[in-house]
This record gives C-alpha cells, sequence and structure tokens, in this order.
C-alpha cells in the first residue's frame, strides 16, 4: 500500500511537471497566417523599374515592400485590414512613372505608394498623387527639389503635402562624399562626369559646389549619354585631364562600363559615385579595375544595425530569388510608414475607414513615428527622413566594403 | 519479487521520475526575454553644434573655440573616446579632455578648442564640415563623423578667417 502510495506520488509529480512544462512553455506558432483576416483590402502600391538595366535596385524595392506587407497581415497588425501590393514597371522613365501613377490612383483600395527609385520619375509622379491626395514615399529619391522645391539651395519650399522620402537628399550626399574624396583620400583634381538626368546631375552639381569650397580643382567635365555604353572619348580626355579621382552623378549600369573603360584608357584612378551605383551589378559591371571605386549610399549599412537583422532573417526565409539591395531597409521602412498611417487612420475612426481615408492618411504621415529597419523613422516637414546617415563604401575583394559613416545633426 | 526488493524498485523509480520531473521543470521554465542587443555607440548618439566662440588672436597663437553637446539615448551610457577633424592645417583639443563618459539619457557639453597650424590647409568654406569622432559602448568602439549643419559650417568658416586674417599663415 505504501509503495503503491509513493507510486502514485511520483506519477503524480511527473504529470504536475509535464503540465507545469506545457503552461510554461511559450507559444512559437505566433498565430494567424500570411494571407490575413481582415475584411478590408488596403492595397499599397509600388513604381519601380522592374525591368531593365536598374531592375535589381527595382526588384529589390518591391520584394521588401511585400515583405511588410505579409508581416502585417501575419501580425494582424491593422485589425480588420489586410495589405495586399500592386507593383507597376517604370522602367526608370518618367513618362512610364507617371501613367503608373495615374493607373494607381484609380485603384480605389490603393491607399498610399512607395517608390520610385529614380528622382526623375519621383518628379513626374508628384502632382498626379498629390491632386488625388495619395501619399506616395520614396526610399530611394535624393534630389532634394522634390521635398524642398527648386530653389532648395536659397529658400526651402515644400511643393507637394503627399510627398514623403525615407532616403537622405543628395543635398546631404554630394557634400559627404567630397568632403570625404578630398580629405580622407586626398584627392584634389577631380574630373566630374554625369548623365544629364534629374538624380545624376544634382548629385554631380552638389559635389563639385563643396569640393571647390574645399579648396579642390576641377579640371574637367563631361555628361554621357545613358543610352551609349562606349565611353571611349569621355575615358580619354579623363586620361589626359590629370585628375586622380573622377566623380560620376549617375547609375550603375552605365557607371559600371564607364570605370572600366577609364582604367582601360590608362586612368588608374578611382571612381566615386553615389548611392545609385551602390549595386552589386556595378560590380560586375566594372570588372577586377573597379577595386579601390567608392560609393556613398543612404544609411548605415544594414547589416550592422541590429534592428535590420529581423529585416534581413523574413527576407531570406521568405525566398525572394533577387537581393534587397541598397534600398531594401528603406522600402520596409517606407511601406511600415504607410502601415503605420493607416492604422491610426483606422483607430481614429472606430475600427473603419472613413470615406476620406486617402487624405486622413497624408495627414497621419506626416506624424509618423516608429523603430524601423533603417533606425528612428519619422519625417520633418518637408517629409524629408529625421534620420540623415550616410555611408561611405569601397569595391573590396569583389564586394562593396564599408569605409566611413556619418550623421547629419544640424 | 521479496518485499526488500519491491522497495528497491520503487525507491530506484521515484529517484529517477523525481530527477526527470526536475529536469523537466529547469529545462522548460520560463525565461525572460532576452535583452535587446545593445546598437552600435554611433546609434545610440548624437552631436549638436551649440555655439562658436571666436578669440582675439592678435596677440596670442591663431585659435578659437566652439561648444557641441554630446547625447547619449536613455540606458546608452557611451564613452567618448576622441574627437578630431580630418581637415589638414587644424589640430583639435577638447575640454574636458577625452576619454570622457556621457550617461545613459544624459548629455554632456564639450568646448573644442581649434588650433591653426597651416591657414593655406584649412577649409574657409566649408559647407558641410565634419567633425570625427571615437565612440565606445559594451557592443563595440565605433569612429564616425557627424555632420553638425549649416549654422557650424559658417560659423566655423568665420572664425577660420579671424584666425587667418592677421597675417597668419
Amino acid at each position: 500500500m505504501r509503495q503503491r502510495s509513493l507510486i502514485a506520488i511520483t506519477a503524480a509529480l511527473a504529470a504536475g511537471a509535464l503540465t507545469l512544462t506545457a503552461c510554461g512553455s511559450r507559444d512559437d506558432n505566433g498565430g494567424g497566417s500570411d494571407s490575413g483576416n481582415g475584411d478590408t483590402t488596403v492595397v499599397i502600391g509600388v513604381d519601380a523599374p522592374l525591368t531593365g538595366d536598374l531592375s535589381a535596385l527595382g526588384l529589390g524595392i518591391k520584394n521588401s515592400v511585400d515583405l511588410a506587407t505579409k508581416i502585417a497581415n501575419k501580425e494582424k497588425y491593422v485589425e480588420g485590414v489586410t495589405f495586399k501590393i500592386e507593383a507597376l514597371d517604370d522602367q526608370g522613365q518618367a513618362s512610364v512613372g507617371q501613367q503608373n501613377a495615374t493607373k494607381l490612383v484609380a485603384n480605389k483600395d490603393v491607399l498610399g505608394v512607395v517608390g520610385p527609385l529614380n528622382s526623375s520619375v519621383g518628379e513626374s509622379m508628384q502632382k498626379v498623387f498629390d491632386t488625388a491626395k495619395l501619399v506616395e514615399v520614396s526610399p530611394a529619391n535624393t534630389n532634394p527639389a522634390l521635398t524642398q522645391g527648386v530653389n532648395w539651395a536659397k529658400e526651402k519650399e515644400r511643393p507637394y503635402k503627399s510627398y514623403f522620402r525615407t532616403a537622405t537628399t543628395d543635398a546631404i550626399q554630394g557634400p559627404f562624399a567630397a568632403q570625404y574624396v578630398f580629405n580622407d583620400a586626398k584627392k584634389k583634381k577631380v574630373f566630374v562626369i554625369d548623365d544629364k538626368k534629374t538624380y545624376g546631375a544634382g548629385l554631380a552639381a552638389t559635389f563639385t559646389a563643396e569640393f571647390k569650397k574645399l579648396g579642390g580643382q576641377v579640371v574637367g567635365t563631361e555628361h554621357i549619354n545613358p543610352e551609349s555604353k562606349d565611353f571611349s572619348a569621355v575615358a580619354t580626355k579623363v586620361k589626359n585631364s590629370g585628375a586622380d579621382v573622377v566623380y560620376y552623378g549617375g547609375e550603375y549600369p552605365q557607371a559600371g562600363p564607364l570605370s572600366k573603360q577609364i582604367k582601360e584608357a590608362g586612368a588608374k584612378i578611382p571612381l566615386v559615385g553615389g548611392d545609385g551605383i551602390y549595386s552589386a551589378d556595378f560590380i560586375k559591371l566594372a570588372g577586377a579595375a573597379g577595386t579601390g571605386d567608392l560609393a556613398t549610399s543612404v544609411g548605415a549599412p544594414v547589416e550592422s544595425l541590429p534592428s535590420a537583422k529581423e529585416f534581413v532573417a523574413n527576407y531570406k526565409a521568405e525566398g525572394y530569388k533577387e537581393a534587397y539591395e541598397a534600398y531594401g531597409g528603406y522600402s520596409y521602412d517606407s511601406a511600415w510608414a504607410i502601415i503605420e498611417a493607416v492604422k491610426k487612420v483606422v483607430e481614429d475612426n472606430d475600427g473603419k475607414l472613413p470615406d476620406d481615408a486617402r487624405a486622413k492618411v497624408v495627414d497621419a504621415m506626416q506624424d509618423v513615428s516608429f523603430d524601423g529597419v533603417t533606425g528612428k523613422v519619422s519625417f520633418d516637414e518637408f517629409g524629408d527622413a529625421t534620420n540623415k546617415q550616410l555611408t561611405v563604401y569601397t569595391v573590396k575583394g569583389g564586394d562593396w566594403a564599408t569605409v566611413k559613416s556619418g550623421t547629419f545633426t544640424g | 519479487m521479496p518485499r526488500r526488493h519491491r522497495r528497491a524498485t520503487a525507491a530506484a523509480f521515484l529517484a529517477v521520475a523525481v530527477l526527470a520531473a526536475g529536469a523537466l521543470l529547469y529545462l522548460t521554465r520560463p525565461r525572460p526575454e532576452p535583452p535587446p542587443e545593445l546598437r552600435f555607440p554611433s546609434q545610440t548618439t548624437s552631436f549638436r553644434y551649440l555655439y562658436m566662440q571666436v578669440r582675439d588672436t592678435r596677440t596670442t597663437a591663431p585659435e578659437f573655440e566652439f561648444t557641441i553637446q554630446a547625447l547619449a539615448e536613455s540606458d546608452a551610457p557611451v564613452t567618448v573616446l576622441s574627437i578630431s577633424q580630418p581637415y589638414a592645417g587644424l589640430s583639435l583639443t577638447s575640454r574636458p579632455a577625452t576619454p570622457l563618459r556621457v550617461k545613459g539619457g544624459g548629455s554632456r557639453k564639450i568646448a573644442v578648442i581649434v588650433r591653426v597650424s597651416e591657414c593655406g590647409k584649412v577649409p574657409r568654406n566649408a559647407g558641410l564640415p565634419f567633425v570625427d569622432v571615437t565612440l565606445r559602448n559594451t557592443r563595440a568602439k565605433e569612429a564616425h563623423s557627424y555632420i553638425l549643419g549649416a549654422r557650424y559650417a559658417r560659423d566655423l568658416s568665420m572664425a577660420l578667417k579671424v584666425a587667418c586674417g592677421n597675417g597668419f599663415r
């Protein structure tokens, strides 16, 4: 009897332990599903170059926005709302971007748009979106005029209330590069080339102004045709100019071959560019001679931010074929800013979207503030990101390596 | 089975069961969430330009002083190991001297004394001049640049013009 009691007590203890174990363990299933179960569908539009030379960056943008909507749906982040994306290909062309803006405006379910990549495309879309009171958040546009007006250097004036961006502007990026090239890299004679586009020409101008102020000499300037891949004539001019560095305002499809041809012409000098050349594809196109070339890009390296680890892991888990590239973190944050704004609008309206949801989302966006992939995400009175970080990278061992990071706190 | 053996078997079973239950309880005990990973010091620290003090350098060495404020986020104390700038022709010291500690959630004013050694190598009109700092927290030691903005740039240009305007080369 005594033994039976002992056995019974032991069994009870073991059973109790197992019960307690079950109570104490965390539920790893999380709940929810990728498809979401909301009653209302909210579409986040995406506009980026999904085909053509710049598609590596564009597909990274699209996938990152897609990931943000999946996470929001899985977490049921906005009660009663399921997010979807509608991604349109602008091919890097302003006219196509404008047509896409019109298409997105026509879809009443679209309450926000992430994109575009190119400043020239962004410029063509702003008015269309603003007229429809549809919020647009670009993860990559860096031309200062988009938020601060065409006379930004003298007097800042916000042209469109509905336009925001998570990327830092070229008003900082160009001078940041000039400071690095002149002071740290000790280069004093620059040959400046641009592709005549809004982004490229603007960036080259802000670089040049600061380089001159620091005492640097501009020994030559040229414009290239972005449709061409033969830059041998420009390369020869660079060789003959005596420049010790080249600054290129433009994007990697041209920058890669340009760097290669400059070295082939006999000028063994680094090519420096902005975020438009910060892509793995630049390294492929420039070849081995591209080692030592430099790029500035907006923000801190995504991999260095603890806040980005989850993004990187989730991106991998989704199995996207393309890399998130330079703007993945900024695209995710741009989409999440829209999700936050939608959440605020829904919660302020008893859990439902109001009739004037688009206008309300524009208003809510101005006050959005959250810890995103790239750090604190919020916007200043011009719609610019308040988080203004930049990093210099160099091509080393067939990859981009971090050289120096800076933060604008002025 | 003899009674003695039955007792021994039961005791052994009891001991094993208690040990197993204890091990299970230990292994599956509720654990507190791990603290969030500390960020790199540049992600938790900012520097703000406050003001410039230009000195009459007609009879003294060409130097001037500006004051910045280091701000650390809460729960993220940081040590400023060095303050420098990348321009040839200028050297910096600070008061208080580095290394200096900024408490988590706190701020500290730092006076930066700039000595001009060669006016021909100073940025007399820089648009976005840097201050380079080396920071350390429990996560990492990190070199980072802070771009203090347009007002700092203007004041720096003016201070350099005064410092280099008295025939000093």
